[in-house]
Formats: structure tokens, sequence, C-alpha cells
């Protein structure tokens, strides 16, 4: 039967549709984090019957179905684990409507994330949710992670601005789901779940008015420690800035030879820091923050002058993962999240961390939610730096946890955490999400291998990233 | 309830014991229903059974509040008032939005889905819970979510639960991400004569500051009242001193050159009393013979279904009053005859033509006898196998809330 599985979708959508020659396949095995298996087939559909068609045929075949965004994912998501055929939505790419008067869209999955906000734009709204990835990573793609970004701060995560999805279930059929629809919320449990409910063919989403004025300030702080003391204060003041990011020296001075947009060189940790909202906020909202950033001991404090100059700031910060790339062979990124009180703690215990395993770490935090992103500096040719990034992550993660924090902020479980999941979830919480997907996908063919805990002890070679 | 025996009353003291307690009525086959302020106990169909009334009010409390995480955690049967009054104590705030806050509680209104009016700036409830605890019919406790603001490890479980109805399980307790409570507010309300309604609302659309509610109420006599027009408008709103006076300064130049002579302007506890009137008011049930239905839609649509509502209300010789939230799209509809009888007789046709005038049309709140005959929820989702599924995944034996849900779940 299984051999059948590239034949029987080639007949029903074709060489255009369907790719089967392993040359052609090489590239659906991995994302931005690892390598799968090759797939069998990888299906790139023009709508949504024929993205229900390839589930169907799949499944009858009780093969796997990987859904695949961008691929730009961080932690195994869209790697086809046990092979199947992956569903790319490349070219499912479009803004289907813009509905200006409701601030609303509805959007294919293949849509690049800041594309939507640009087509906006020119009508005063825009989609909030920006990962750091938004030049590449899909809507798709984002609904499945839940991803967030910088401004998630103040405006809310992906689930937070998805009104609707529709979906192709295990049997080919098509649905469709609003938040304001009578019954379960299906929507909000979709989103999130990484593809291993259904395959999403379009979203709506939730648009926003451009704020009235926008501030972005630079701060700089002679450490780590003392930039993140800042951020908790900022927050139980009870100030929620429209995005809060720190970069510690190293991913400055990175980000700094790429980009050029004036970082200071000589301090330990950079606050970057947006309000935005009524023009006569500003004034005030500067003052606040400011006050607090001095009383901290900021080295410096400098206000970006114009629009160009702040989307420069956003844009090296975005970048900065790109720009890591001069300063280390390779890297792994790893995503936790902590309570925002605990920033200055867990940023002692990640120094000793580093220490300890001998290893390179720049700090990354969209600080302001608590959110870290340690990155964790190697040479995947030397087999004890890899040990050394693996064995420092995992204990980052329990360190995190043991704070109260998650293994997970934005990046999603995947293929990578999924054994990381028993550590915050005992068996009766996952026993009652597996309950839902057994609703789904009692089959578990819907991105097998990706979200739920193995039982067995991951393997190092699968636990080695990839990321360059 | 459609019980002929009155059901045993239990208020269980912790979450275990919650859960124990679930576990024993799905063995015995007992029908539960949970309790928490009866506010919202009108939505959604009267159960089939109910053996078991589980009140909450064991179950309340704050626990885990750190002012400087701005992130508490809210036992179910915490009262919206209570969690108010502490977290206001730190300048923070969960702008649930419910009615009857002093009696609704955070586990009956998250489990009613309730989203109210100012959901446009603040998000739903949905949106502000970080974690969640739920008792499930096989006596387990289960946890998603956490502490931490923002979280993508497991499925999002507590999306789940919140509008379930207590079809699934218990939420016994809920985390929430709080916010900065604005430090200053205004509700204006001003009347709005039928040949100025499109100006008006143009005019709203304007604005540089926007209201965090707009809603346009017709009827509803003694709630947000102008003079005696029927027709006014109230708009919220919240944030700093600078704004709130700038913004209710250019609505009051926006209304005027819309014809709109006066705005009436009121600040502080008169504002945060006013718009609390007027969510109350959603689910009062004034007269003998009330049926109040909530029609969710575009909010360029809502001022529309209301007036359309009207038409259809007056072939039936039915009242109509309503509130068109053209922020949200939400559109309250209430409905009254001067008996039963003389809405009963009526009601089959009427409520069919309602619902085939707009989709997504649910029952609120009303009369139990008039509620008692249609289906709240009207047609079912293309889904609802799926949603069938999850019930039984969930509620095996069938015990919670038995036909209370969409599609007779």
């Amino acid at each position: 039967m299984v051999t059948s599985l590239p034949s029987r979708l080639l007949d029903a959508l074709g060489p255009d549709i369907v790719h089967t020659s392993p040359e052609d396949l090489t590239v659906y095995a991995f994302d931005g984090y690892s390598e799968g298996r090759l797939p069998s087939a990888a299906v790139i559909p023009r709508d949504a019957r024929e993205a229900a068609l390839a589930v169907r045929i799949a499944f009858e075949c009780g093969e796997p179905v990987v859904p695949r965004g961008a691929g730009s994912g961080l932690c195994g998501g869209a790697i086809p684990a046990q092979g199947g055929v992956v569903v790319s939505m490349v070219r499912m790419n479009r803004i289907l409507e813009l509905d200006v008067r409701n601030r609303r869209a509805r959007v294919q999955p293949g849509l690049i994330n800041l594309d939507l906000s640009r087509a906006a734009a020119p009508h005063g709204i825009f989609y909030a949710p920006d990962p750091s990835s938004q030049k590449v990573s899909t809507i798709g793609g984002n609904v499945g992670t839940n991803a967030g970004g910088p401004h998630c701060l103040s405006y809310g995560t992906t689930t937070n601005h998805v009104l609707g999805l529709e979906y192709v279930d295990g049997t080919g059929v098509i649905h469709r789901t609003s938040i304001d629809d009578p019954g379960y919320d299906v929507t909000g449990l979709l989103v999130g779940s990484e593809g291993t409910l259904g395959l999403v063919t379009a979203v709506d989403v939730r648009l926003m008015a451009l704020p009235e004025a926008v501030r972005v300030f630079v701060a700089a702080f002679p450490d780590v420690e003392s930039a993140s003391e800042v951020v908790s204060a900022i927050i139980a003041a009870g100030i929620i800035p429209t995005a809060l990011e720190l970069m510690d020296k190293m991913i400055t001075a990175s980000i700094e030879s790429h980009f050029h947009v004036g970082f200071p060189l000589t301090a330990g940790a950079v606050l970057l820091v947006e309000i935005a909202g009524p023009a006569d906020d500003m004034a005030a909202g500067e003052e606040a923050i400011a006050k607090i950033a001095r009383s901290h001991g900021a080295l410096s404090w400098r206000a970006a002058a114009d629009a160009a100059e702040r989307e420069a700031l956003w844009a090296s910060r975005k970048g900065a993962g790109g720009a890591i790339g001069k300063i280390t062979p390779n890297f792994y990124i790893q995503d936790a999240c902590v309570p925002r009180s605990k920033l200055p703690q867990v940023t002692h215990e990640i120094e000793r961390i580093a220490h300890d395993y001998d290893v390179k770490v720049g700090n990354l935090y969209h600080a302001g939610d608590g959110n870290l992103h340690p990155l964790l500096c190697f040479d995947r040719r030397d087999p004890r730096s890899v040990r050394a990034i693996v064995e420092a992550g995992t204990e980052i993660l329990a360190t995190c946890i043991a704070m109260g924090g998650t293994i997970s902020g934005e990046h999603g479980v995947g293929h990578e955490k999924r054994d990381s999941l028993s550590l915050v979830f005992d068996s009766a919480d996952l026993a009652a999400m597996g309950r839902v997907r057994d609703v789904f996908d009692p089959r578990k063919l819907f991105n097998p291998d990706k979200i739920f805990p193995t039982g067995a002890v991951c393997g190092e070679v699968r636990a080695v990233p990839a990321v360059a | 309830m459609n019980t002929t025996v009155a059901p045993r009353v239990v208020a269980p003291e912790s979450a275990a014991d919650a859960a124990a307690l679930l576990a024993a009525c799905s063995r015995e086959g007992a029908a539960v229903v949970a309790v928490g302020g009866s506010t919202l106990q009108s939505i959604g169909n009267a159960p089939r059974r109910c053996d078991v009334a589980l009140h909450t009010g064991g179950l309340t409390g704050i626990r885990d509040y750190l002012p400087a995480d701005m992130t508490a955690g809210l036992e179910a049967g915490t009262t919206l008032a209570e969690v108010a009054r502490t977290l206001g104590e730190h300048g923070q705030w969960i702008p649930f939005d419910a009615p009857a806050a002093v009696l609704a509680t955070v586990g009956g209104t998250l489990a009613a889905g309730w989203a109210g009016p100012r959901r446009a700036v603040y998000g739903r409830p949905r949106d502000l819970v970080i974690g969640s605890t739920v008792a499930l019919t096989d006596g387990t406790l289960a946890h998603a979510g956490g502490m931490v603001v923002k979280n993508v490890a497991g499925y999002d479980m507590s999306k789940l639960y919140v509008g379930s109805l207590g079809t699934l399980g218990l939420i016994v307790r809920a985390n929430f991400k709080a916010l900065p409570r604005p430090p200053a507010r205004r509700v204006a309300i001003a009347p709005v004569a039928e040949d100025v309604r499109d100006r008006t609302l143009a005019a709203l659309g304007e604005l540089a500051l926007e209201p965090s509610a707009a809603l346009v109420l017709d009827g509803f006599p003694g709630v947000a009242r102008s003079g005696d027009a029927p027709v006014r408008l109230v708009l919220s709103f919240e944030g700093s001193e600078a704004v709130v006076e700038r913004a209710t300064h250019d609505l009051r130049s926006a209304l005027g050159k819309a014809g709109i002579p006066e705005t009436l302007l009121l600040d502080a506890a008169g504002a945060e009393g006013a718009l609390a009137a007027v969510i109350d008011a959603y689910i009062a049930v004034p007269g003998p013979a009330v049926l109040t239905y909530r029609s969710a839609g575009l909010p360029s649509t809502a001022w529309s279904r209301t007036r359309n509502a009207g038409a259809i209300a007056q072939q039936h010789e039915l009242g109509a009053e309503s509130i068109a939230d053209v922020r949200t799209g939400d559109a309250i509809l209430r409905f009254s005859a001067p008996t039963v009888a003389a809405f009963a007789g009526v009601l089959p046709a009427f409520d069919a033509e309602l619902r085939r005038a707009f989709e997504r049309t649910t029952v609120l709140a009303g009369t139990q006898e008039l509620r008692a005959s249609i289906d709240a929820w009207g047609p079912e989702p293309s889904n609802i196998a799926t949603m069938r599924a999850i019930k039984a995944h969930f509620d095996p034996t069938g015990i919670l809330a038995p036909g209370r849900y969409v599609g007779a779940i």
C-alpha cells in the first residue's frame, strides 16, 4: 500500500502539484531546526479542495500528513518524523478578503506574515503578531505554533488574533469555524496544535488600528542582570510597553556589525523599548520608563528620531538570528518562558550554566513577556561541543520550570521538546490533551511524533540541532 | 431544569473533592450541573436532568497573585467583584465585562464563554486566560497552560473548557494575565434621532481616539438614560486623564457636527456604574414574557440587524428593544409580550424567522417557559460530529449538564 501513495496522489492531482523524486523531496525533510525522514511525496496544493484530496488519499493509505508553511520553525514541527506526505502551503498565499471597515481579513495559510501587514497598512490597520521570522514565515505556520513576537507583549499572541479557521479533517472534509459560532472553541484548540489536529486551509484574522504615535528607545546597561531588573521593575510598575526586548553584548555586537543601527558596543546589555498609543501619552510613557532605567544604572537612553530609525532598529532585532552566524559556526536557540519577576534570577542562572558547561551563550529576550531565547553557540563538527549545548540547554529548561516557567513561549514543542512536555504536565494533563488528539485524529496521522512525549529518553542524535 | 425531584446540592471544598465527586457521579450516572453565581444559567438549553447541583462556593480565593508579574490564579467560585477589588488595590484589573459582578463567578463567566463590549480593546476573558485546572469525570484534575504570559507547551486546552457550559468538566481554577487599570474613564451618553443615525456612525468611525465600547441602545429604559430619547449612544473611554479628556472633547465636537447637540459625560464611579448597568441589562428579564437573543456578526451590520429584528418582532406583534454593539458586532435583541401565552403562541414562527435572518443567534436570557420551548443554539455547526466526539471522550457517561449544549450535547 505504501508504495502506491505517490502514484495515487499523482493520478489525482498531477505532477505540477505532486512531487515524488528524491531530489525534489530532500528539502521537505528539514525545517529550521533539524532533519526528519524523506517524505514519500510533497503536495503543493492550489486550493483547499486539492489539500483535502491529498489528506484523504494519504489517510486511506495509512500514511501521515505533515503540514508545512515556510519551514522556518525552530523545533522540528514541520519535519516528516515518520515520512508520509508533506503538504506545503506555499501556493496558497493569497489574501482572500480584506475587510477594512470590520478590521478583519480572510487569508490563505501560505501567506507570508509581513505581506498581510503590508497590504493592510495603507488602510491604517495592521496584523499584530510579528514573529522575528515574519519576512518568511506564514500565517498558517504561525497558527500552528501560536507564534508570538516582540509586539505580543501588549497585543497578545496569534491565538488572540485568529477569529476563525477553515480546516480539513481526517476524512478529507472541509470545515469552517468561528470563535463566534455556538459550540466548542475548535478555533482556539487548533491554534497552537502544530498541525496535529487537522490541516488549516484558511484563516480569519483580526486586524488592529495602527497606533496614533509610536516611540522606540534604546537603553544601555552595564550587564544583563541590571537590564533584566529594569524589565521586571517596569512590569511591576504596571507599565506594559508595546515591546520590551533585551539583548546582551554578544547579540548587540553581532547585530551592530551587520546593521549599524548604533547599539552601544561597550554596554553589557541593551533594552529596546517601544511604546505606542495616543500621542498625549508618549511623553509621560517615556518619562516613566526612562526614570526606572536610570534608577537601575542605565548607561545611556536614546530615542529613535523617526519612523525610519524605528524600522531600522526593529529590522536589526528581528535579523539577530542571521547576524549571529558571523560569530559562531552553529548555534542552538532555546525558547523558554518564566514569570517576569524572575528575569534577574534566571539571567544569573543562565550565566552559571554557561560557565559550568563552558558554552558561549548569547541572550535575546522578549523580556516583557518573560520569554527567553538563550543562543547556545557550538560547532557541530565537535561532538563534545554538541553534547555541551544539549546538556546546557536541558539545564536551562529545567531551571526555568523550577522558577514556575515553561518549556516554550512561542516556538512550539514540535519534535525537539516533546519529551520535555512531561516536565511541565503530569499524566492526567497529558491524557486530557490526548483525548483531543483522539477525537480529531485517532490514527495519529496528522503530523505524528510531535508535541506528545514518546515516553522513551531521546537519543542524542535526534537532539542534535541543525540550526546554523 | 426539567427535574421533578429537587437536585442534591453539594459544594466541594477542594479541587480534589470536586474531581472525586464528578467521578462518583459518573459511576452512578447522576447528572451534574455546575452552579456559580447563577447569573448566566439561562444560556443554553435547560439540562434534561439534574441530580446534583455542584456549587463552586467552596472553591474561592485568589491564589498566587503576584502584582509584579501581573498574573493571578482565580478559583472558580471567586466573584468578579472580589477579583476587581483585590487587583484594583494594585492598579490592575481583568476586564470581564460580565453582568452582576457581585454575584458572577470566574468559573461561571468562563464556562458561559462570556465576552463583553470592551473586548475589541482588551480581549475576551478567553484571551486573558493563561492556564487552567479542570476536574474531569474520571476523577482527575487536568492542568493546562501555567502562570507565564506566553506559553505554547501543549494544546491550549483552556480554550476548550471556556464556553463549554460545564459539559466537559468543572473549571476549578483559571490563571489570568492582569492588565494595568486605566487611571481615568468616561462614559458618554447621547440621544440619537432617527435622521442622524448614519452621520453618527460615520462620525464615530472618524474618531482618532476610539472608544473601548460603542453601543446603541434602543429601549432598555432605566439604563444610560438621556432624557426620554429611546435611542441613545453609550460610549466608554479609558486611558490617561489627558487621553480621555481629548477623546471626549473630540467626541462632543464630532457628534455636534453630526447633529447631536448634547452629550452627557460621566466620569469615575458614574462611568463605571453606567456601563455596568448596561451590561446587567443584557440578561435582565423585566416583564412577564421576555426573551433575549444575542446575534453575533460583523460590527458594520450590528445596527441594521437590530432594526431588522425590530421589524420581524413587529410582524409577530412582539415588543422589541436592542443594543447594537458597533465595535464587536454583537446585537442584543430583547423581545416581549404582555403574557407568556401571547408570546408562546407566536414563538415558533418568530424564532424560525429570526434564525433565518441572522446567523449565530443564540438565546441569552428570558422567561423560563419561553426558553424551554425553543432550542437555544440554532442550526448545528458542520463539525458537530467532532463536538459530539469531544463530549464522549470527556464525559463518556453523559452526566455533565446533559442536553444543555449545541446539538443536544
